[in-house]
């Protein structure tokens, strides 16, 4: 057919602007010279030339202004159905407020969504430089653990920017803890120690002086929070502060510049920045020219990405010179990781200066999952209530289709009518994220995710939420109602207000996702009191600590803390359960591994409440216990010894023997697995901690004693210590903060749940008015009646709430999987608490419209319709 | 008010082909002839190709049906719609003829040039 070879799209263009009477002449010449063209010069031109002819019919005496008029028709017909779209809204007040609150609940949800998946995904984009910065990574040869490492060899960042050409910058980044003084303020900080280089790789702008001044060694710039809180409001350039780097090394530094705030989507910044070549001050033993030591991270600038393979390639010529150095734990390779994707890496990368955003990506899926199924819920609602309401449109659709409304029009008007629902909705939704959803959650987490209503970005999602949720909830209920004939209607053999299949199986997911999230909600507060009450393996409740800050300290305090009555034991160490430890190489025969290291006074262990499990404690001032080790489980699972006592782990190629076997404990939090731990013993003079065994009723006086103590022995140093239970810090708010999120998810699912429920059981009765009637006048007990009305839904009921509940407790068990090292054994309360709560609903449905049945007049009832 | 609008826009439209008057463009006058050259095959496209052909030029269906609807409007044809075909997407096609003022106003048009033709002195022309 030649017809079907003309342009379409031109096709469809010259009918819509060409005046209708002109239309028929018009595009017959342009076809039958088509047809011409074709024989003439081949289909392509022949299509050209139409495409020209129809461009240049556009011109005043075809262009169809008189189709303007038909155009006006459109318009009051559209008029039309907004006037009676807000007509059935205001008419069923019900079905319009369960339609509109679900809908901007789930909408609201959506946008929170989005507020917070931006949020993570713009982790670090701020940098205008993020496509040609790479991090240095040193790829180790270990087994397992992290490939890489982000500490690399202190003198790479020289050798780098003067042997390779494509590296056109290189930065370092070390950090070190010291005492800042400013008049009496005086604190513990961690201080950035970079190149000048650092901010021009990272875009942080400063508020007040010069990045320039980096350069220069006596210069500080600090963030804004720093510069709050030593100087108030007040621009600080030109002040100066006091630096105590340790006993003798202190310096005094003038403020340079003040960065501005940063940009909430981060994944490190610096609170104070000083010049590099300080590092001599925070360790003394510094040279940078020794590969064998190590510097916190190495960036570097590469201009061109093609340059990036031969960059890796020759820097592997420096494997060497590190490995001859460090030979316990020989690197494999450099790798270099851009700035750009760091953020997604760095839950990778052992010892990387930018946390990584990898818990949030798994929010934001938790988060997306969560948004589909409450849209899911109120799309359900808004098909299941427009389809069994559709009794009461009736009328208006047979009148409609008899003037000549074809069903296509038909549809389109209950589509239009959804859109317009749609559209009120995402009203609500957005003012719900913006005030309610998004501030809750931020208040929770005490972090902000700069959520910004006037985005481009935004109001497209919004649009496109807007038509998905519009047209996938509209379109089975116009297609659904359109469908009806207009005969059948007036004749009134249409059945309606009854539910059909489709109805009865979007209640059954309903059913089922609201199980699922209110087994969430409860499993995860089971969970959070669950993990308040989990052992540590050790004693925190009766322990208190405090950081020590020279040598002598340990000997002093002790004697003095010895004297107090409520003291039970005092002891030390190198580093301390829930603050700090070392990692060391241990080498035994079959496996090389890295574990964590402690070196501890004798009754450290017996101080903390660890338990022995095999073996003994150490001894104090026994000489063979100096080349003795205690391990915990996990180090002797990891290594698979059957007889650990008497084994030799061998550190430095030091030979240590295994003298116990403590109890697994949890270091740092239930978050991370247990690793494989040995104690060593420690001289005093070397601890950095102090842990002291209390009293617990009287733990609060004791460590104001403490706290009396080391004021008096070193007024210059502030007190640096803490109750043992706050060491995991918002660890346990967050997880109550788990199980306040989903309770608060449950709760949206459950209204929704039971207002779709609600709207379809009563919808249900209303249609089945007259029956009931009937069934009143005879006398028929209301209890039966309720029963009457429950048994429609109670096979659905026990089938939706098997499968949901089997369902739901494979999808709990999946999350605290993914989600936590350690959680609560699986059991099945979620599942229990999810279908009794859906049952509750259903009788609470039941009995709300048997006491409307029973106000109802029989009279009027009979009467209907 | 509609009709007070009506009223305006038919009578301005009347105003203007009194105006026009009766005088032809010379683009208009070979329309005119190509029409009565096509005799009964006067319609658009033949027209259009009969134009470009003697015009040697290529021009647009658009643009003839200006001049068309301005030579309508002129009184100088009329025209009528032909039966269905099956060529052309089954669409009826628009015939033209000219109208008694139109072969008036052509028969004008070359008088006044054969008279002016006859008054040119011969030499000036070799």
């Amino acid at each position: 057919m030649i017809g079907g070879q003309l342009p379409k799209l031109y096709l469809k263009l010259f009918e819509w602007f060409c005046k209708a009477e002109l239309f028929e002449e018009l595009q017959g010449d342009l076809e039958e010279a088509f047809e011409e063209n074709i024989k003439l010069y081949g289909v392509r031109k022949a299509r050209n030339i139409y495409r020209l002819e129809v461009l240049k019919m556009i011109r005043l005496s075809v262009v169809g202004f008189g189709q303007f008029h038909s155009k006006l028709n459109h318009f009051s017909m559209f008029r039309n159905y907004l006037k009676t779209s807000m007509r059935s809204l205001m008419k069923n007040p019900l079905s319009s407020f369960i339609n509109i609150f679900g809908l901007s609940m789930a909408i609201g949800v959506c946008v929170f969504t989005y507020g917070f998946a931006r949020w993570t995904f713009d982790t670090d984009q701020f940098h205008e430089q993020k496509d040609r910065i790479y991090l240095v990574t040193s790829v180790y040869d270990q087994e397992d653990g992290f490939p890489a490492s982000g500490i690399t060899p202190r003198p790479l960042a020289k050798v780098l920017a003067a042997d390779i050409s494509a590296i056109k910058n290189t930065c370092r980044i070390d950090y070190g803890r010291v005492i800042l003084k400013h008049g009496d303020e005086v604190f513990h900080e961690n201080i950035h120690l970079v190149d000048p280089e650092y901010l021009e790789f990272f875009t942080f702008p400063l508020k007040w002086g010069s990045p320039a001044a980096l350069s220069n060694h006596n210069s500080i710039i600090l963030s804004e929070r720093m510069s709050e809180k030593y100087f108030g409001d007040e621009n600080p350039v030109g002040e100066t502060v006091i630096m105590m780097f340790n006993d003798q090394q202190r310096k005094t530094f003038e403020v340079a510049g003040v960065a501005q705030e940063f940009p909430t989507s981060r994944s490190f910044h610096f609170n104070f920045l000083i010049n590099y070549d300080n590092i001599k001050l925070v360790a003394p033993d510094e040279n940078s020219n020794d590969w064998g030591q190590s510097v916190a991270a190495t960036l570097v600038e590469i201009d061109q990405p093609n340059e990036l393979e031969n960059t890796k390639k020759s820097m592997t010529k420096y494997l060497s010179l590190r490995n001859e150095k460090r030979d316990d734990l020989l690197i494999s390779g450099f790798e270099l990781e851009p700035l750009k994707t760091l953020h997604q890496k760095a839950h990778n990368i052992r010892s990387c200066f930018a946390f990584g955003s990898n818990s949030d990506e798994k929010a934001v899926l938790f988060l997306s999952i969560i948004s589909v199924f409450i849209m899911a819920l109120a799309c359900f609602n808004y098909i299941n209530i427009a389809i069994i309401s559709a009794s009461k449109r009736l009328k208006e659709i047979g009148i409609r289709k008899t003037i000549g409304a074809s069903r296509r029009l038909v549809a389109v008007q209950f589509l239009i009518e959804n859109l317009f629902v749609t559209c009120f909705a995402l009203m609500i939704g957005l003012v719900l994220a913006n005030y309610l959803f998004i501030p809750w959650f931020e208040g929770m987490f005490s972090f902000s995710m700069g959520f910004n209503i006037a985005s481009v970005q935004l109001w497209s999602y919004l649009l496109g939420i807007l038509l998905f949720t519009g047209i996938s909830s509209g379109i089975y209920p116009a297609l659904y109602i359109s469908k009806f004939q207009v005969v059948g209607i007036f004749k009134g053999t249409i059945r309606f207000g009854r539910d059909n299949a489709l109805t009865r199986i979007l209640l059954g997911f309903q059913l089922i996702l609201a199980s699922l999230l209110i087994a969430s909600g409860v499993m995860f507060t089971l969970n959070s009191s669950y993990m308040h009450n989990r052992s540590w393996g050790y004693e925190p409740l009766s322990l208190i600590y405090t950081r020590l800050s020279d040598p002598s300290a340990y000997q002093l305090l002790a004697t003095l803390m010895s004297q107090n009555p409520e003291v039970k034991a005092v002891s030390g160490a190198s580093g301390h359960l829930g603050r700090s430890h070392d990692d060391l190489i241990v080498d035994m025969p079959g496996r090389k591994l890295e574990v964590r290291e402690m070196g501890v006074g004798a009754e450290y262990l017996a101080v903390t409440g660890l338990q022995l499990k095999t073996g003994r404690w150490f001894k104090a001032h026994h000489q063979e216990d100096k080349q003795a080790i205690i391990v915990n489980s996990s180090f002797v699972d990891s290594f698979s010894l059957n007889d650990p006592i008497g084994a030799v782990a061998k550190i430095d190629s030091v030979g240590y023997r295994v003298i116990g076997v403590v109890n697994d404990f949890h270091s740092y939090s239930f978050e991370e697995n247990i690793e494989p731990t040995i104690f060593r013993l420690e001289d005093p003079e070397r601890f950095n901690f102090m842990a002291i065994q209390v009293n617990p009723e009287k733990k609060l006086e004791t460590y104001e004693a403490l706290e009396k103590h080391w004021a008096s022995l070193f007024p210059d140093v502030p007190f640096q210590g803490g109750y043992q239970e706050d060491t995991w810090g918002d660890y346990f708010r967050e997880i109550s903060i788990h199980g306040r999120f989903w309770r608060a998810v449950a709760v949206i699912a459950i209204l929704l749940a039971g207002l779709g429920l609600y709207g379809l059981v009563s919808l249900n009765v209303a249609g089945r008015t007259k029956e009931f009637s009937v069934r009143k006048i005879l006398g028929e007990d209301y209890w039966r009646m309720g029963i009457r009305i429950a048994k429609h839904y109670a096979r659905l009921f026990g089938l939706a709430l098997c499968l949901g509940g089997g369902i739901s407790y494979y999808f709990v068990d999946t999350i605290f999987t993914i989600s936590y090292a350690y959680h609560i054994p699986m059991n099945g309360w979620g599942v229990v608490a999810s279908v009794f709560t859906l049952l509750v609903v259903l009788v609470l449905v039941v009995f709300v419209q048997l006491s409307m049945l029973k106000k109802r007049s029989v009279v009027k009832g009979l009467r209907t319709e | 008010m509609k009709q007070i609008i009506f009223h305006y826009v038919w009578s301005s439209n009347k105003k203007e082909i009194d105006m026009k008057g009766s005088n032809l463009g010379e683009f208009q006058e070979i329309v005119l002839l190509s029409i009565l050259i096509l005799d009964d095959e006067a319609y658009g496209l033949k027209i259009q190709q009969e134009l470009s052909t003697r015009l040697k030029r290529k021009m647009s269906r658009g643009a003839l049906h200006t001049a068309l609807t301005r030579l309508e409007e002129k009184g100088f044809i009329s025209s009528h719609t032909g039966g269905a075909t099956a060529e052309r997407g089954g669409r009826r096609k628009r015939f033209y003829t000219l109208t008694n003022a139109g072969k008036e106003s052509l028969k004008q048009a070359r008088e006044l040039r054969e008279e002016m033709w006859s008054l040119v002195p011969k030499l000036s022309l070799s």
